[in-house]
């Protein structure tokens, strides 16, 4: 741009100029073209070559009036016209200056990355790495949380209170946020929560829960939703058989602090010792864990 | 299922890729006759035909074609989509496919149909695509560069709720060879959300372009063609969008086995050039895209073929609707395979118009979908027509099942 400017004022400059001598630029090249005038025919461009001879001067007069006749005595036309084709050169060579053109490698990486949307939806300017000021910030924001505990205590309980209208829950309702609260800090399960009912009444709780899981998980798959992988059911503690304590023997009965083991028990231990693993006693244990593991799931 | 019903007759070899497609997403048997039978010099199906074929065996289970002595009949039995499941030629969840070198056709033919199939596949797909005739870039054929099905046409298959796990990676670019074919290239695709049935689409507002964002590529030249390509490009597209940026890839170029007699291990370079893929994306997010690379013989200036990609684009966005004509045909395909309900499309009058448009329309009549209902656009003066696309429901054949 710069370039391009200095240009048009020395265009402006030129008219003036144009009889004493010609533009220093142009030397090289007038030199180039008497050489070919001499040789051959002289050639009739327009142009600021047209300046150094006299026969050229008539043509170049004849240009200006052809071009600019309703312009009178400002000759500077062709100048400008054969001007602007060097513009056009100069607008071939010069460096186009984009100092923002320059992607980080950290863009230029995910856009290249296989993936699709991401890299599209990303906005284009990435977040600046956090500054002292930010964390400082930060720092503030966290006080803030502390100091508003009360009101996040409100905002979590606040569906006990649509009945009370006081911030302070009294009762039943005092009890219940406690219950909350409780739970926030870490309590497994609500104090409140029915511990002893009918078998029958959990079981359909259960199935219940489970029938909705279900069909949850099949609508998701329907859809071609990926939802998270089923959670372990935990084994309860008395499925299969019952614990057997810190000596947790195979076989007889620990009871009082005492290992009992009737006659059977007795038997059975000696006829495995005598058999050397013997195919039947193995087959035996093993059907028995196998029982223990629970092939109830 | 479909085997009671008698063969869709077809003839010639237009719009081959879609009617295999479409037959393979429809269950329905086709019987294509007469390709290229009036050619005295190369009749029947061309080798870039052959290896779509190959391809929709590795990626499907029961399919059979039969194919003529001369290859001018073409029968095939569609299989289940399967994608790449353990077992069926898939080594480590990945489907190798390799492409001969005698292949004059860009990787985006065999990518784009791939990608209508892969959602309705019963296992993710997962295509490695190796070989000497693999071209990442644009070809004098008329393929779109993988880049561009990248950053344009797989995007799209959001719109349809299909957005999960979709990566295509290039792993080593090639332009086209030196005779205008073969390369050596290697792409991978992961196409890894599978749906029953798409969503139905309602795209009727193509907004107004918001950015452009770019790839060039040089393969085995200088990486100074980037940075000329891209400086003309930005050059004429920068006044008109300010966020323009044009990323700039340099690779060396593939080598590929070139066995002779003294040297049977000698390998080549083939696949050099450079090329551009621009895409613009409008505030409504959709895409337009071109597509330019250098031609095989040579010769052009990378300023050239910069202007030329972005005088593409802007023509490409001038033709209005929602959708670019390179996408057409994926857009209108998902919709018909999409659930019994009318979706509509808004697309230019210049898009619509083209012969491969009206084949496909027709093809998909002849496959059972009920017409396309056209009507003006309401609101604006660009021509733009509505196009009224009733989804068959069929979906997903594998997913039913499973």
């Amino acid at each position: 741009m710069v370039v391009k400017r200095k240009r048009e004022t020395t265009v402006v400059s030129k008219p003036q100029a144009k009889e004493n001598s010609p533009p220093p630029v142009d030397n090289a090249q007038d030199v180039f073209r008497r050489l070919f005038e001499a040789q051959f025919e002289p050639l009739d461009l327009p142009g600021p070559t047209a300046k150094s001879t006299n026969s050229d001067e008539e043509n170049e007069d004849d240009d200006d009036s052809d071009l600019s006749g309703s312009e009178g005595d400002w000759d500077g036309m062709s100048d400008i016209s054969d001007e602007s084709n060097q513009v056009e050169v100069v607008e071939h060579t010069g460096t186009y200056a984009a100092p923002t053109d320059r992607m980080d490698k950290k863009t230029w990486k995910a856009f290249m990355s296989g993936k699709l949307l991401s890299d599209l939806d990303k906005p284009s300017i990435e977040p600046e790495p956090t500054s002292k000021k930010e964390e400082e910030e930060d720092a503030h924001e966290s006080a803030n949380l502390k100091h508003d505990l009360a009101l996040q205590r409100l905002l979590k309980e606040s569906h006990l209170l649509d009945s009370a209208d006081d911030l302070a829950p009294t009762g039943k309702n005092r009890l219940k946020a406690l219950d909350l609260r409780m739970q926030s800090l870490g309590a497994k399960t609500s104090l409140y929560a029915q511990t002893k009912m009918p078998t029958a009444h959990r079981r359909g709780i259960k199935a219940k829960a489970e029938s909705k899981e279900d069909r949850r998980r099949q609508e998701a798959k329907e859809n071609g939703v990926i939802l998270e992988k089923p959670s372990k059911v935990q084994k309860s503690s008395n499925n299969g058989r019952r614990d057997r304590g810190l000596v947790g023997s195979s076989v007889g009965k620990f009871a009082g602090g005492t290992l009992n083991l009737n006659k059977d028990d007795i038997a059975r231990v000696q006829a495995s010792g005598r058999r050397t693993m013997g195919g039947r006693g193995k087959g035996k244990t093993r059907g028995g864990r196998g029982g223990r593991g629970g092939s109830k799931r | 299922m479909a085997t009671s019903q008698p063969p869709l007759r077809f003839t010639s070899h237009h719009n081959l890729v879609y009617r295999l497609v479409l037959s393979t997403l429809t269950g329905r048997t086709v019987h294509i006759s007469q390709i290229r039978s009036s050619s005295p010099t190369n009749p029947g199906l061309a080798p870039h035909e052959i290896s779509f074929l190959r391809l929709l065996d590795a990626i499907t289970n029961g399919s059979q074609m039969e194919i003529s002595y001369t290859g001018t009949v073409l029968v095939y039995k569609p299989g289940l989509i399967t994608g790449s499941t353990a077992g069926t030629g898939a080594s480590g969840g990945m489907i190798t496919y390799e492409l001969p070198s005698n292949c004059n056709r860009g990787l985006s033919y065999f990518l784009i149909p791939l990608c209508l199939l892969a959602p309705f596949a019963k296992a993710p797909m997962k295509v490695l695509f190796t070989g000497p005739g693999v071209i990442t870039s644009s070809t004098p054929t008329g393929d779109m560069s993988v880049d561009s099905v990248r950053t344009a046409i797989l995007p799209l298959y959001k719109h349809f709720g299909i957005f999960n796990n979709i990566e295509l990676r290039i792993l080593r670019r090639s332009n086209t060879g030196p005779t205008g074919r073969g390369g050596g290239g290697e792409v991978q695709l992961v196409f890894g959300h599978q749906v029953r049935l798409p969503k139905t689409l309602h795209l009727m507002n193509a907004g107004r372009i918001k950015r452009i964002r770019g790839v060039v590529y040089s393969v085995g030249v200088s990486g100074s063609n980037n940075a000329r390509m891209i400086e003309t490009a930005r050059g004429i597209l920068n006044p008109l969008s300010p966020d323009t940026y044009i990323f700039s890839d340099v690779a060396s170029a593939p080598l590929v086995p070139a066995p002779d007699k003294t040297n049977p291990q000698a390998k080549k370079k083939i696949g050099l050039g450079f090329g551009l893929s621009l895409v613009a994306e409008s505030s409504t997010g959709c895409l337009f895209s071109a597509d330019v690379a250098s031609p095989p013989s040579g010769g052009q200036a990378p300023e050239e073929i910069g202007k030329q990609c972005a005088f593409q684009l802007l023509e490409t966005v001038a033709k209005g609707g929602c959708v670019a004509p390179a996408a057409v045909t994926t857009m209108f395909t998902l919709m018909t395979m999409g659930s019994e309900d009318v979706g509509r499309l808004q697309v230019g009058r210049d898009v619509i118009a083209d012969p491969n448009v009206v084949q496909l329309a027709r093809d998909l009549s002849k496959f059972g979908a009920p017409g396309w209902g056209i009507r003006d656009a309401p609101d604006n003066g660009d021509g733009d027509v509505i196009v009224s696309v009733v989804g068959r429901g069929i979906g997903n054949v594998g997913r039913k099942v499973a």
